[in-house]
């Protein structure tokens, strides 16, 4: 099935199944509305800036706010931060600590070091995806809302945290079988910061 | 007893986990389950998800992608070619000449942009191949760029800082503001040191470059006015209490696309871009301090850092030795980890210590940030030598070895702050609140 030969990329794709597809369009897609997100917050906050500055002209009376505006800022940013987790990941964007991989000679030990990773890094996403949800549950079940001038119900925003954290587990999961199919590790790491 | 050796055990599973390429984050947290699990009887899971929760949507949080968005986006604006024509004319008779590029033209850019890689790459585009073309020497074409550029660190806006604030609950505008001083003082030290070196080895420079008058100098430097009026209106609104530092950043962007499209740069396809890597650096840095939010908590319910800062308090040190005890520590350290998960590392487990000892927070974040500066330029995990690498395909111990002049300066910066703490403390004591 994945006879093709593996195309150099930020993560060597496997197969061209519609599942390979679909998750690729997953991350893509989750990414992309992070990046929007990121956008909102700054239209937001500039928009807010603004009518600061008409209300220090203006004085008083046409002081107006965007109500709210520093919650929703930060509910932007939750969402974006863990919507962006997955494609993040498949782009080697998350750091880690690459001195003693690259030492590692061989590269059976090399995979395994991958493998363990990836399998503690899985088992750990899984495991805060799940206590997010009961989180998420116990918010909805409760009625939790923000005290600002528009009262948010809480589990709005931490849908998009727990839908987040389920597309990295995905991603997670889903490297990890490409890395034990194509026998050797899959994502190239950026160096950067 | 028993005790330190489960902190033992804690530190070795950390740094296996590290060692075998577990994501930062995720070592972190994992740390964190592992000492709830042998020290305390809590709920994992659920601290887990409020803590997440809890430390991920914050309104000074949000200043963190748009500071990355601000660097994004000039980093591909025509900026780095404006700012070594525009600073060239000026630095003709200052001993070292053009050298003064890397450092002037580092500390502009850190006034704009909150990272010290995208400071090296901003500038460094432009000077390296320019510099080199003139006949400079190598070694400080590369020592003074890895040097200066770490000051994206430290002039404010700065993303370490914000990192800090947050998880030491500081006020980032005071932060910010105190970083200034320092980050001239280190201006300074840099500048001085290729002046020194170009007066007592005038053979390794090249032979002067033609005069400008003033009129030519002036005009030259027009094209910087934006970049200027751009570090005064964030800056200047933070330290003037208009603007908090979300504010100013959300104004930065909108002014750092401005100047984008003022020099013919922005495109959609470059706005998608620069937005798309700054959300990447930003998620992985949120995700960092996530994980390192939960590794305080569980630390809290764990009780070592109380232990440990007790155990110091019983050596009776003075602040300066447990200071310069520590910075041999975070050297070390610096040498294998990037500057974030020092920082983070450090306000999760060690700040009970330091305040234990009456440091002043406010001061040790600046302490702390020019610390991991010099971890920036020590190999084997240095990301300037990484970006420079990246530049010049130049070998990272080549380049640590011509920064190693700049790492003392760096040395230099934290004993004089360390002594004269009023260096980092006088302008935000001038803020009121």
């Amino acid at each position: 099935m994945n006879a093709a030969p593996q195309n150099r990329g930020a993560a060597n794709r496997l197969g061209r199944g519609i599942l390979r597809r679909f998750l690729d369009g997953l991350y893509n897609t989750s990414g992309a509305v992070a990046a929007g997100l990121t956008a909102m917050i700054c239209i937001l906050v500039t928009a807010q800036v603004v009518l600061n500055i008409i209300t220090k002209i203006g004085g008083a009376s046409v002081a107006m706010t965007i109500p709210s505006y520093a919650d929703f800022a930060g509910y932007f940013l939750a969402a974006s931060s863990f919507l962006a987790l997955a494609y993040t990941f498949t782009r080697g964007g998350h750091i880690r600590v690459t001195l003693v991989l690259g030492a590692m000679t061989s590269p059976k030990l090399r995979l395994t070091a991958e493998i363990a990773a990836l399998v503690i890094c899985s088992a750990t996403s899984v495991f805060a995806t799940y206590y997010m949800t009961l989180l998420l549950e116990e918010s909805y079940r409760f009625g939790d809302k923000s005290t600002g001038i528009v009262s948010i119900s809480t589990w709005i925003p931490q849908t998009s945290v727990v839908v987040g954290l389920a597309i990295f587990s995905v991603a997670l999961i889903d490297v990890l079988v490409q890395v034990i199919r194509n026998r050797a590790p899959i994502i190239e790491y950026h160096e950067k910061l | 007893m028993s005790e330190i050796l489960i902190v033992f055990g804690l530190l070795v599973a950390l740094v296996a986990m590290l060692a075998c390429g577990v994501w930062v984050a995720f070592a972190l947290v994992i740390t964190g389950v592992l000492s709830m699990l042998v020290l305390s009887s809590a709920p994992i899971g659920p601290i887990l998800a409020t803590t997440f929760w809890g430390h991920s949507h914050s309104w000074a949080l949000a200043a963190l992608p748009m500071f990355i968005l601000i660097g994004e986006i000039l980093l591909r604006s025509r900026l780095s070619e404006d700012m070594f024509s525009g600073l060239a004319p000026w630095l003709g008779r200052l001993p070292g000449r053009l050298l003064h590029v890397n450092v002037f033209g580092c500390a502009i850019f850190a006034a704009v942009s909150g990272s010290s890689a995208a400071t090296a790459a901003t500038i460094g585009k432009m000077s390296i191949p320019e510099l080199k073309e003139r006949g400079y020497p190598e070694s400080l074409i590369l020592g003074t760029l890895a040097g200066s550029a770490t000051l994206g660190l430290l002039i404010p806006p700065s993303i370490i800082l914000i990192v800090y604030g947050v998880a030491t609950e500081q006020s980032i505008a005071r932060l910010f503001i105190a970083g200034i001083l320092p980050g001239l003082l280190l201006v300074f030290l840099f500048a001085g040191y290729v002046m020194v070196v170009a007066l007592t080895n005038p053979g390794i420079f090249p032979p002067g470059e033609q005069r400008f008058s003033l009129r030519q100098k002036l005009s030259a430097s027009r094209r910087l006015i934006p970049v200027l009026a751009l570090i005064a209106g964030v800056i200047g609104s933070i330290y003037a209490g208009i603007a908090s530092p979300t504010d100013a950043a959300a104004v930065g962007v909108v002014l750092s696309t401005v100047l984008a499209w003022w020099n013919g740069a922005l495109s959609w396809e470059m706005l998608k871009e620069a937005l798309m890597g700054a959300t990447i650096t930003s998620c992985m840095i949120a995700f960092i301090l996530a994980g390192a939010a939960f590794l305080s908590v569980a630390m809290g319910f764990t009780g070592i850092p109380r232990d440990l800062a007790v155990w110091i308090g019983s050596f009776n040190l003075s602040p300066y030795a447990l200071l310069a005890a520590l910075t041999v520590f975070f050297i070390i350290l610096g040498c294998f980890l990037d500057g974030i998960s020092v920082v983070v590392l450090t306000t999760s487990i060690i700040m009970p210590m330091v305040e234990s000892v009456g440091i002043d927070p406010l001061w040790f974040g600046i302490y702390l940030v020019i610390v991991v500066e010099m971890s920036q330029i020590t190999p084997p995990v240095g990301f300037n030598l990484f970006v420079i690498q990246g530049l010049t395909g130049i070998d990272i111990l080549k380049i640590a070895k011509a920064a190693l002049p700049f790492f003392l300066m760096l040395l230099l910066a934290v004993i004089l702050t360390t002594a004269f703490p009023s260096i980092a403390t006088y302008l935000p004591s001038l803020m009121g609140n």
